[in-house]
C-alpha cells in the first residue's frame, strides 16, 4: 500500500542556525496512530509543521499523498493543506466568532472567491458541521462565542474543524498539554475514535509518555532533531526511554512511585 | 569615621546625581542661548495680567448674525476630524495587513511598510498643513489631507501591533486549513481584531479633534480659522468664548469616545 506520508532525509535549519531536524526519514500508512515523543526543544513541533509547510524545510523531501510538499505554491499548496487537519495546543480558534463558524472554517480550503471570503457556506456544510458538533456533545453550544467554552470544549471544536476538512491525515501538536486530566482523556479518546472510524492517519506530539504508550500504534522518539526510536509501543523499553529523554523513566514521572504511575495512566 | 549604610546601589546614586547636574546645566545653557530670563516674566507680569483681565475677560459673544457661522465652523471641525480619521482607518487597515511579518503574504516588505508609516507619522500634522497649502491653497481640503496623512500613519502602526498581539494563532490555524490570504483576513484577522481596531480608531478621533482645530488655524478651515481671524483683529474677548466652545467640544468628544472604548474592550 502506498504510504500517505513519506519523509526523505528531511532537515530543518532555522535562520538563527538551530538545527531543529536532522536527516529525518519515515513513512506513515493509512490507519496508523503515531505518537511523536521527545523532550522540549527536540523538534516535535517543527516536524509536524514541516508536513503541511507551515514551516519550510531546508533539506530533503516531504511527500504527501504522492506530491512533494515543498514544490507546491499558492493554490496547489492550499489543496495540499486542506487534506491535512491540524490541532493545536492553544486550540487556535477565532474566539470572537461562533462555535459553528469555527467548525465551518474547515471548509475554507475548498471554497473559492467571494463565498469563501464572506463565509457563505453551503447548507450541506452547515448540516455536516452540526452533526459533527452533536457527535462531540457540543450541540447546545453551536451558536455561542468560542471564547465562552472551557478548554476541553475548545479543543473539541478544534477537532471538529479539522474533521470538516475531510483530511487523510491529522496532525496534533500537544493537543492535551493545556488541559486537565479528565478533559485530556476525553480528547484522546475522541481523537482515537474519530480517526479510527474515518480511516484517518494521525500523528500526535505528546510529552506525556504514559498517554503515548496507551493510545499509539507506533511511537517515534525524537532527540535533538534526530529519530532515535521508531517502532511499536511495546518495544519502547527503559533504555530507549533514557536515550530519548536523556534521563531515566522514574525521573519523568512526577511522584515517581509505582502507585502514582498507575494513577497517571488511569486518568491521563 | 563610620561608614554610612547606602540605601540604594552606589552607581544608581551616581546616575541620579549625574542627571540632576545635567538638567541644571541644560537649563542654564538654554536660557543663555534663548535670552530667556525668569526675571522678565516677573517684571512683565503686570502687562500679562492686564492683557488677560482687560482684553480677554469677560468672554463676549460675537455679533448675533455671526453666531450661526461660528457654530457651523465648529461642526466643520468635527466633521473634518471624523471624516479624515474614518477614511484613514480604512486605508490603514489594508496597508497594515502588509506591515506585519507574520500576517502579510509578502513578509519581506513588512519592514518597508512600517518604516514608511513611521516616517509619515513623525512629521506633525501642522507641518503637513503648511506644506500642503502652498500647493492646495487654504481650505478644508488641506486640513483633511494633513489629518489623513498623520492619522493614517499612526493607525498603520497601531493596527499592525494589534494584529500581532491578537491574531497570531488563528491565522496559523486557518493557514493549516488551506485558507487563502483574503479568507484569512475576513475570517480570522478582522473578527479577532475588530474591537482593537475600533478602540484605536476612537483614540485617533480624539486626537484629531484637537489637531483639526490647530490645523484649521493655519488655513485648514473650521473653527480654528474663525478663532484665528478674531485673534488677528484683536477681538480677544470673542476669541475667548470660541476657545471655551472648543474646550467644551473636546471634552464632550473625549467623554463619548472614552465611554465607547470602554464598552468595546469589555
Ligand atoms: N521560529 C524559530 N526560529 C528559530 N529557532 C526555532 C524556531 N522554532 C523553534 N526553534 C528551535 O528549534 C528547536 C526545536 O523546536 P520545536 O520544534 O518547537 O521543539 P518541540 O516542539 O519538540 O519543543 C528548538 O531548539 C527551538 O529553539
Ligand atoms: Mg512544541
Amino acid at each position: 500500500m502506498e504510504p500517505i506520508l513519506r519523509f526523505e532525509h528531511v532537515a530543518k535549519e532555522y535562520p538563527n542556525g538551530v538545527h531543529a531536524l536532522r536527516d529525518v526519514s519515515f513513512e506513515v500508512k493509512e490507519g496508523e496512530f503515531i505518537s511523536v515523543i521527545g523532550p522540549s526543544g527536540s523538534g516535535k513541533s517543527t516536524l509536524l509543521r514541516a508536513i503541511n509547510r507551515l514551516i519550510p524545510i531546508s533539506g530533503g523531501r516531504v511527500i504527501l499523498d504522492g506530491r512533494s510538499v515543498s514544490d507546491q505554491k499558492g493554490r496547489n499548496l492550499r489543496a495540499v493543506r486542506r487534506e491535512v487537519g491540524m490541532i493545536f495546543q492553544n486550540y487556535n480558534l477565532v474566539y470572537s466568532l461562533s462555535v459553528l463558524q469555527n467548525v465551518l472554517h474547515g471548509r475554507l480550503g475548498y471554497m473559492k472567491g467571494l463565498r469563501g471570503i464572506f463565509g457563505r457556506y453551503s447548507e450541506n456544510d452547515k448540516k455536516e458541521a452540526l452533526a459533527l458538533l452533536s457527535e462531540m456533545g457540543l450541540e447546545d453550544f453551536c451558536c455561542n462565542r468560542a471564547s465562552d467554552l472551557s478548554g476541553g470544549q475548545k479543543q473539541r471544536v478544534g477537532i471538529a474543524r479539522a474533521i470538516m476538512q475531510k483530511p487523510k491525515l491529522l496532525l496534533c501538536d500537544e493537543p492535551i498539554a493545556s488541559l486537565d486530566p479528565s478533559s485530556s482523556k476525553t480528547i484522546m479518546d475522541l481523537l482515537w475514535s474519530m480517526t479510527k472510524r474515518r480511516g484517518i492517519a494521525c500523528i500526535v506530539n505528546l510529552h506525556q509518555l504514559d498517554v503515548a504508550l496507551k493510545y499509539s500504534t507506533r511511537i517515534i522518539g525524537l532527540s535533538k532533531g534526530e529519530i532515535v526510536f521508531d517502532g511499536a509501543p511495546e518495544r519502547l523499553d527503559d533504555t530507549m526511554i533514557e536515550e530519548i529523554y536523556g534521563t531515566s523513566r522514574e525521573n519523568l514521572m512526577i511522584g515517581g512511585t509505582e502507585d502514582d504511575k498507575a494513577d497517571t495512566v488511569n486518568c491521563a | 569615621m563610620t561608614k554610612r549604610i547606602p540605601l540604594i546601589a552606589r552607581d544608581l546614586k551616581r546616575l541620579y546625581t549625574g542627571f540632576l547636574i545635567a538638567a541644571v546645566l541644560l537649563f542654564i545653557v538654554c536660557s543663555v542661548l534663548t535670552n530667556f530670563n525668569v526675571m522678565t516674566l516677573i517684571a512683565n507680569g503686570d502687562a500679562f495680567w492686564e492683557f488677560i483681565t482687560e482684553d480677554f475677560l469677560p468672554p463676549a459673544l460675537p455679533k448675533a448674525d455671526r453666531i450661526p457661522g461660528v457654530l457651523s465652523s465648529v461642526l466643520v471641525t468635527l466633521a473634518l476630524a471624523m471624516s479624515a480619521t474614518t477614511v484613514a482607518a480604512v486605508f490603514a487597515f489594508f496597508v497594515a495587513l502588509f506591515g506585519s511579518e507574520r500576517v502579510s503574504p509578502f513578509p519581506r516588505l513588512a519592514k518597508l511598510v512600517r518604516g514608511f508609516a513611521t516616517f509619515l507619522r513623525n512629521i506633525p500634522a501642522l507641518v503637513w498643513a503648511f506644506i500642503l497649502f502652498s500647493s492646495l491653497g487654504i481650505g478644508t481640503g488641506v486640513g483633511f489631507v494633513a489629518l489623513f496623512i498623520t492619522s493614517f500613519a499612526f493607525m498603520v502602526r497601531a493596527f499592525v501591533e494589534t494584529m500581532e498581539d491578537v491574531s497570531q494563532d488563528c491565522v496559523e490555524s486557518l493557514q493549516a486549513v488551506g485558507a487563502s490570504f483574503p479568507q484569512r483576513v475576513t475570517q480570522a484577522i478582522l473578527p479577532s481584531c475588530l474591537s482593537g481596531f475600533l478602540s484605536w480608531f476612537l483614540y485617533c478621533v480624539e486626537v484629531n479633534i484637537r489637531a483639526s482645530t490647530i490645523v484649521g488655524m493655519v488655513g485648514g478651515g473650521g473653527v480654528g480659522l474663525t478663532l484665528f481671524s478674531y485673534i488677528k483683529s484683536f477681538q480677544y474677548d470673542i476669541a475667548l468664548s470660541i476657545i471655551l466652545l472648543v474646550a467644551v467640544m473636546v471634552i464632550v468628544v473625549d467623554r463619548v469616545t472614552g465611554k465607547l472604548r470602554k464598552e468595546i474592550l469589555k
